[in-house]
């Protein structure tokens, strides 16, 4: 079924509809909710799953899904984050202060990554490169010096591939505040990455 | 947390959760979790196997037929005592996971488990649907909520079914 047809069938009250879109969405939402909640990334995403079905009656347009599904997914990441772990913000606030870094390196890590991809760390792209498999806790263990919002800025760049535009979109904050927190996030992730 | 081996950590969910947001959805629903004391393999041998399951532990349903299986998803009937005419499910079964929709969509029945040690977690939800535009499902709230009411004591008495079934004893855990 197409996701317009779905969308459509879901806002009628379709139950089949629905648990379909639940199926559907899990696997993207449980992205976006494991790397910035990390701990609270599964009760994260159970209320981004309620929040999605309580509200599909209000997604006006179905090719909308995606984005409306992130924005979501991320105020709902956040938010557990927060609530959940006040050591790792702690840990994270601390190094808006960290090292400048040069962004031509990072936006050619970024590249080498690419949308849904992962393999290189966005810290750094010459020795930062993830061994597949290998890494998870690596990666989980300096994405949880992080505060959540560094986490979320890097994963809607760095995993899902957005632009900064996009990603301002998604995080409800301007261009500029996009930018600023990815430079930092960026700078942070390589100075634990390769501490 | 649920690892994919990919470096990012990723969330996931378990099927009772599944079951509960899903339950957020529908207005009309009645959702009853029960910690039993089988394992997982035998509630779901029995649970799973819905033809003999759902006339056994459900006493407003005489006979459940499977019609056609294509995967996951499965197409039946099932009849309600002295009743001649069916009512026709649309159904998704896998292990832990049963989702029953009648056509036209006027109740759902959703069964998940999930194995806990050597004990098992179930929840059963059924909810009456209207499905169709806002106001339409507006103008049938006040009757969702007379008919939560009255499946309320039918989930009870499925749960309760679901234990007996299953070796007896439920520990603690009813909701």
């Amino acid at each position: 079924m197409r996701t317009d047809q779905l969308v459509r069938r879901a806002q009628r009250g379709d139950p089949g509809a629905l648990a379909t879109l639940v199926d559907e969405l899990l696997p993207y939402a449980g992205r976006i909710c494991g790397a910035v909640a990390l701990d609270a990334g599964d009760d994260a995403l159970q209320e981004t799953m309620v929040a999605i079905i309580r509200n599909i009656g209000s997604l006006r347009e179905p090719a909308a899904l995606r984005g409306w599904v992130r924005r979501i997914a991320v105020r709902e990441a956040v938010r557990a984050a927060r609530a959940g772990a006040g050591g790792v913000g702690g840990a994270g606030r601390g190094d808006r202060r960290s090292t400048p870094v040069d962004p031509a390196e990072l936006d050619a890590a970024a590249a080498a990554g690419g949308p849904g991809g992962g393999s290189v760390a966005p810290g750094g792209a010459a020795g930062a490169t993830v061994p597949d498999g290998a890494a998870a806790v690596e990666v989980r263990a300096v994405l949880a010096g992080l505060a959540p919002e560094q986490r979320a800025v890097l994963v809607l760049r760095h995993v899902e591939g957005l632009h900064e535009d996009e990603a301002a979109v998604a995080l409800g904050v301007a261009p500029g505040t996009v930018k600023s927190r990815l430079h930092r996030a960026r700078a942070a992730f390589r100075t634990r990455w390769t501490a | 947390m649920t690892g994919t081996g990919a470096p990012w950590p990723v969330a996931g969910l378990d099927r009772i959760a599944r079951l509960r947001a899903l339950a957020a959805g529908l207005p009309g629903s009645v959702l009853r979790e029960q910690v039993l004391d089988a394992p997982f393999d035998d509630v779901w041998g029995f649970v799973g196997d819905i033809e003999r399951s759902v006339p056994a532990f459900d006493r407003n349903v005489a006979r459940l037929a499977i019609d056609d299986r294509d995967g996951d998803r499965l197409r039946g009937r099932a009849w309600a005592p002295h009743v001649p005419v069916p009512f026709r499910y649309d159904m998704v079964l896998r292990p832990g996971w049963c989702w029953m929709t009648t056509r036209p969509t006027l109740h759902v029945v959703g069964m998940a488990a999930e194995p806990d040690g050597e004990r098992t977690r179930y929840a059963h939800l059924e909810a009456l649907v209207v499905a169709g535009p806002p106001p339409v499902r507006a103008l049938a709230r006040p009757l969702l909520a007379a008919g939560r009411r009255l499946l309320a004591r039918h989930v009870a008495d499925d749960v309760a079914g679901v234990v007996r079934h299953t070796g007896g004893r439920a520990p603690w855990g009813a909701g």
